[in-house]
């Protein structure tokens, strides 16, 4: 009964971990694509490895076009449906020679008695004898091996292994992600703005506004209750992309703010872009009121569990309502909070649809963080070269502080009350 | 309770901070009814103008084809959780399982754990099955990372079915499936009942993936639909128009919410009293 559910957790639970941990340490991206490459040699690949040092001449080998007339020559010649009397005389007066530019090899075919009149034909069929490394994509290593062996006979054998190596134009296995991320000044700046976005959020809102709301509501009468209730659980079950559409519409140019800023004199601009400073401050209540709606709903049902009579028997002693709060009520909800802080910073860490659908990131990167540009760098941006192994680098972090999380949560939990053996043995 | 505190302040208070949420939500559904002047707050006149898209597709495109593509991903969606995670959670319950501690802790972890960073492993795995760019892939990847939650809240209900129907069952010769079919899953029905409005929800309001691992399919999501709208910048920001599909789009949300209200609330937040 348990086999469906562990296929799709397996597919897509633990597949897709452990492909994130293995691409983590590759280069793979758009150019290598996904799964495995070919082999090419591009006069970019050699003026790269000219600059670690592969000797000129090597180098020039390479770039050299070669003919060669031999019989696949000769083959390929009749396969193209070249003149017969031509491919006869190539055959019987060039076999075995080999040129080293296309002017000699086009001269001595125009020598030959049936060589056709037009030049464009010469030199067509001048093409269909030329052996070149460059440019050309070889299936298999040993492919390109042996066409570089033609190529550069001379050419010592670790050169050739590091052309080739240079050539593979898929994804290979390297360590360089991290060193990058770990490197690079970017990263120092997303993990801060990351910090910042997430305590932020959290303390303002998913804590401290829901606390605020749960214990203020507690109050209240009945009646008032539910209206507020219902009110802030609104942002929690309105689908993403109108909840995005209603903050645009709250704080772009033309939307309720800045016409309201208008109106008073106040400086009226895109807020969710338009300026640092109101890009966080958007950003974070946008998810903030999202979050508030969890804690409310959590610190409300334990506030419900605290015996009246301690409130009762402080109010005969004359505490004030703070002091109600802060001695009896804020004590009691240690283990609520604590709940909802773990909850809600694996939330907030790992979420990034709402940022993405309403600051992006922006204005410029300022409000970035780790989770966005995770995605961004993976599977969502404008330039069109998607970085999936420096992606999964980034995801690679977040699953590892998501799964110590867990654990974390795990024990909050008290596992072992939830695991009490089945009492009918078959 | 004395009333040894004034309550007036603090109310106050309270409706200055929800004043945001009050604003969008009241001009949300009062914009799909009106129009204003440019530059102006308040609308000047009522038309049913903004509401003309659930007849004429000419201007936005079919908004019933993405409903229905909607439908059909939060309905199969809603159907494979519930299946699935009904069996699972009764064997993870009520069985005695080799390793059953294991996957408890397992299930519970990745209950916890924030699926969405795995979205880029995703994206790989079904780039390698070749379900990539199809609506299949969508709704198996939604439906499985939806499970956890799902076996977490069914395990939650049979637990408290008591062990003594299922041995009467037992003791009167019934096997354990037919004990379960007949006699355990009425038991559970409250739990199934929110279970399902709980992922149909989800499935309906899912935005990420649809987007990103089916960007070509031909079934366009009614999220994704809202989205392309604004992204399209042919229509000028017509934020009514937008707030009227955007109604229509939540309105089942609403619905369901409304009918259900006390059921979810049981389970919201992933049915963890702390």
């Amino acid at each position: 009964m348990l086999s469906p559910a562990l296929i799709l957790l397996a597919c897509f639970y633990f597949a897709p971990v452990a492909l994130t941990t293995a691409f983590a340490f590759t280069d793979m991206s758009t150019a290598t694509g996904i799964g495995t490459g070919a082999y090419v040699i591009t006069p970019n690949t050699l003026r790269g490895l000219q600059d670690e040092g592969l000797p000129e001449d090597v180098a020039a080998q390479v770039m050299a076009e070669t003919y060669i007339v031999d019989r696949a020559g000769l083959d390929a010649a009749v396969a193209a449906g070249m003149d017969e009397g031509f491919v006869a005389d190539i055959s019987a007066r060039l076999t075995g020679r080999a040129y080293d530019s296309a002017r000699d090899f086009i001269r001595a075919l125009r020598e030959l008695p049936n060589a056709p009149r037009s030049p464009r034909a010469i030199t067509a069929a001048a093409e269909i004898f030329g052996r070149s490394a460059l440019n050309r994509r070889f299936e298999t290593r040993e492919e390109l091996a042996e066409a570089l062996a033609i190529a550069t006979p001379e050419g010592a054998i670790e050169t050739r292994e590091q052309l080739l190596d240079a050539s593979y134009t898929g994804a290979v296995f390297t360590t360089e992600n991290f060193r990058r991320l770990a490197t690079q000044r970017e990263t120092g700046r997303v993990l801060l703005n990351t910090l910042f976005y997430v305590s932020a959020t959290l303390a303002i809102f998913n804590v401290g506004l829901a606390l605020f709301l749960a214990i203020t509501l507690f109050y209240l009468p009945k009646g008032l209750m539910g209206v507020f209730g219902t009110l802030w659980l609104l942002p929690r079950i309105t689908p993403l992309v109108l909840y995005a559409i209603l903050w645009k519409w709250f704080t772009w140019e033309g939307g309720f703010l800045p016409i309201l800023a208008e109106q008073v004199g106040l400086p009226s601009f895109n807020y969710m872009k338009g300026s640092v400073v109101t890009a966080w401050i958007t950003m974070i209540s946008l998810n903030g009121f999202i979050g508030a709606s969890f804690g409310l709903i959590l610190f409300s049902g334990a506030l419900r569990t605290i015996p009246m009579q301690q409130l009762w028997a402080s109010e005969v002693d004359g505490a004030t309502r703070w002091q109600q709060v802060r001695r009896i009520i804020l004590p009691q909800m240690r283990w609520p909070i604590l709940f909802v802080t773990t909850y809600q910073t694996m939330s907030l860490l790992a979420s990034y649809a709402e940022i993405w659908l309403t600051t992006n990131g922006g204005p410029g990167r300022t409000t970035t963080v780790w989770a966005l540009e995770a995605f961004r760098t993976a599977l969502f941006n404008y330039s069109g070269n998607l970085e999936y192994g420096l992606g999964s680098a980034m995801a690679l972090m977040l699953v590892i502080v998501g799964f110590a999380l867990s654990l974390v949560y795990l024990r909050l939990f008290r596992f072992d009350e939830l695991v009490t053996r089945p009492r009918i043995e078959f | 309770m004395t009333r040894n505190f004034a309550t007036l302040p603090l109310l106050l208070l309270l409706i200055v901070i929800s004043l945001p949420l009050t604003v969008m939500y009241g001009f949300l559904i009062l914009d799909t009814f009106t129009d204003a002047p440019p530059g102006e707050l308040w609308p000047d006149r009522f038309t049913l103008e903004h509401w003309r898209f659930l007849f004429d597709g000419g201007e936005i495109g079919n908004v019933w084809a993405a409903a229905g593509n909607s439908l059909i991903l939060a309905g199969s969606m809603t159907v494979i959780v519930l299946t699935v995670s009904t069996t699972g959670a009764y064997a993870l319950s009520r069985l005695n399982l080799p390793f059953r501690r294991f996957f408890l802790a397992g299930v519970l972890v990745m209950h916890a754990f924030p699926s969405v960073t795995l979205l880029i492993g995703v994206f790989f795995v079904l780039n390698l099955t070749g379900l990539y760019n199809s609506m299949i892939g969508v709704i198996l990847v939604k439906s499985s990372l939806m499970l956890p939650f799902g076996i977490w809240i069914m395990k939650g209900f049979y637990d408290a079915v008591p062990w003594e129907i299922e041995m009467a069952g037992v003791q009167d010769g019934a096997s354990r499936f037919t004990v379960w079919r007949r006699l355990i899953l009425p038991q559970v029905k409250p739990g199934l009942v929110a279970l399902s409005v709980f992922s149909f929800l989800d499935g309906w309001g899912e935005y990420l993936l649809p987007r990103i691992l089916a960007p070509g399919s031909d079934m366009e999501v009614l999220s994704v639909f809202l989205n392309e709208l604004i992204a399209a910048d042919q229509l000028g920001f017509n934020f009514n128009l937008f707030k009227s599909v955007g109604v229509f789009y939540t309105l089942p949300v609403v619905l369901l919410y409304v009918i259900f209200q006390h059921r979810l609330m049981n389970i919201f937040g992933g049915g963890t009293k702390g």
